[in-house]
């Protein structure tokens, strides 16, 4: 059944690469083709050179970015650390949308990449026009953030 | 080198400054009517992109709440017209009785009477007054000519505000994000905070203003029928207190235009009627056809409207000291006329927004 679904319903998805991995970022995995259809119309495709920067350390917050295609390093530029290497498919800066803090760590493009880029504006207009879609968007993002300080708390009982 | 380059870009700014004074009155009216556009666009796009989701077409939507408001419109304007014609065919009758000489007789006599002697003497004798008046009267129908040329451009331009209403609402997003495409990356989020405060600003003004133009809208139809309930004999109410409400959209100069039709109306209504002449407001300040009453009335509604309905409504959206408004309207009034006071200060807002981002990007340029 689930085959029969994919090959009729989601065979739109897989032909546009931005909305093909969105289906797959957790925070939009559970949306419905048309809801991702309708948020991906929100969405903002960048491209970026080797070694250019998509965001530094301590600047304003906007949103989050998803990989359609390249490599991205999220490092501390402070003390040069490389917290990870990101690839096709991953998304970072996820909490930007929530909050307006700086952000926490420095983003470079390690080849020349192109990303899909979803904002808090874009979430906060989605929020206010279709509340459910929004609702469902802050419900994901608040799983995957709660995923995340779970593996923190692991990884600091770990240490300790 | 640097002051070579100075003074390159001193002469570069010259000389767009220069082309850009020359092209601009000519691109002024198209200009205009793409901010009218956008503001409309700004006005109805969320209702289209929620029926959007749910008719699954944007073209459709579209065309179904902008038929409905130009529908809505129509009615309206139908409707007073129509009434008009009715006022304006009666108000004809009454000039071509004798009434309508006795009673300017007896306004001039009774105004001679109440005003003090040097102004009295300052007041054309009855029958100047009379023949001034029918010179007038004639003189107002000829004029209607030139108005119906005026509304012929009018019609013009509010079929292409229309027209580019619609292709932005359909294409808003793509439009939108056409736009984002030109930003450079580092300016991204930055470019994009500050579209969505431009977007908030308008939006927040506008919805502003459409709440506190129907509330003086709505306060004016409640004063007219006041009014009438003390014999003032207002017809078309509701349309004087819509008319009263859009005409409020114009800062400080919409209130007074708003009296207007009332005043006519109750002119028109009331004359050869010679309670309504000898009326007095609250029985001591003589009010003949109840003007005085009217204006007072407009006088309160103002008062509610600028002390408690605009302050909450529409003071707080734009965030701007109260000097800083007027002059901004007085600016506004000076370059562009009443259409450039119905922009000032959602302009300034505009303004307000772009200086505060561009002095933040100033301060933060390492950071980008």
């Amino acid at each position: 059944m689930k085959t029969l679904y994919e090959n009729y319903f989601k065979q739109g998805i897989s032909k546009n690469p931005i909305l093909d991995v969105m289906s797959h970022i957790p925070m939009f995995e559970n949306l419905a083709p048309s809801e991702l259809k309708e948020v991906a119309r929100l969405t903002h495709e960048r491209e970026y050179k080797k070694d250019e920067h998509v965001f530094k350390k301590l600047a304003p917050a906007e949103g989050m970015y998803f990989i359609i295609k390249g490599d991205i390093e999220i490092l501390d530029p402070d003390s040069g650390t490389v917290f990870v290497n990101l690839s096709d498919g991953d998304f970072f800066g996820e909490l930007a949308l929530l909050d307006e803090e700086p952000r926490s760590a420095s983003a470079i493009a390690k080849s020349s990449s192109k990303l899909g880029g979803f904002f808090r504006s874009d979430l906060l207009t989605l929020m206010s026009r279709d509340p459910k879609l929004g609702n469902k968007i802050m419900m994901d993002l608040s799983r995957v953030l709660g995923e995340r300080l779970r593996q923190t708390n692991k990884d600091l009982a770990k240490l300790s | 080198m640097d002051s070579v380059n100075k003074i390159y870009r001193l002469f570069l700014l010259v000389i767009v400054g220069g082309l850009a004074w020359n092209v601009l009155p000519i691109l002024a009216s198209v200009i205009i009517m793409l901010v009218f556009s956008f503001l409309f666009t700004t006005i109805f796009l969320q209702s289209v992109d929620v029926l959007e989701r749910k008719i699954h077409s944007r073209t459709g939507s579209v065309f179904l709440i902008l038929g409905g408001t130009l529908t809505g419109i129509i009615l309206f304007i139908g409707g007073f017209i129509s009434n008009l014609e009715v006022q304006v065919k009666e108000f004809t009758t009454k000039l071509q009785e004798k009434d309508f000489a006795i009673s300017l007789e007896s306004l001039s006599n009774q105004s001679k009477n109440i005003l003090p002697d040097f102004i009295s003497n300052l007041i054309p004798e009855t029958e100047k007054l009379i023949q001034l008046t029918k010179e007038s009267l004639g003189s107002i129908f000829q004029n209607i000519l030139s108005i119906l040329g005026i509304a012929g451009g009018l019609f013009f331009v509010s079929v292409m505000v229309f027209i580019f209403t619609i292709i932005l609402l359909i294409e808003y997003h793509d439009f939108k994000r056409s736009l984002v495409r030109f930003i450079p990356n580092k300016y991204l989020e930055i470019g994009l905070r500050t579209i969505y405060n431009i977007e908030q600003q308008i939006s927040k003004y506008l919805k502003g203003q459409i709440l506190a133009a129907s509330s003086v809208a709505l306060l004016s139809i409640i004063g007219l029928f006041i009014l009438n309930q003390f014999g003032a004999n207002m017809t078309l109410v509701v349309f004087i207190g819509i008319i009263a409400g859009l005409a409020n959209l114009i800062p400080m100069v919409g209130p007074f235009v708003g009296m207007v039709p009332a005043i006519l109306i109750a002119l028109m209504n009331n004359l050869g009627n010679e309670p309504a002449l000898a009326h007095q407001l609250f029985g001591v300040v003589p009010s003949p056809f109840y003007v005085f009453d009217i204006v007072f009335m407009f006088i309160i509604v103002q008062q509610i409207d600028n002390n408690f309905i605009t302050p909450i409504l529409v003071g707080e959206s734009v965030g701007l000291h109260p000097m800083a408004v007027m002059i901004v309207l007085m600016i506004g009034g000076i370059l562009i006329g009443p259409m450039g006071m119905l922009f000032a200060i959602p302009a300034a807002g505009v303004m307000k927004v772009i200086i505060s981002e561009m002095i933040f990007v100033s301060k933060n340029s390492h950071l980008l």
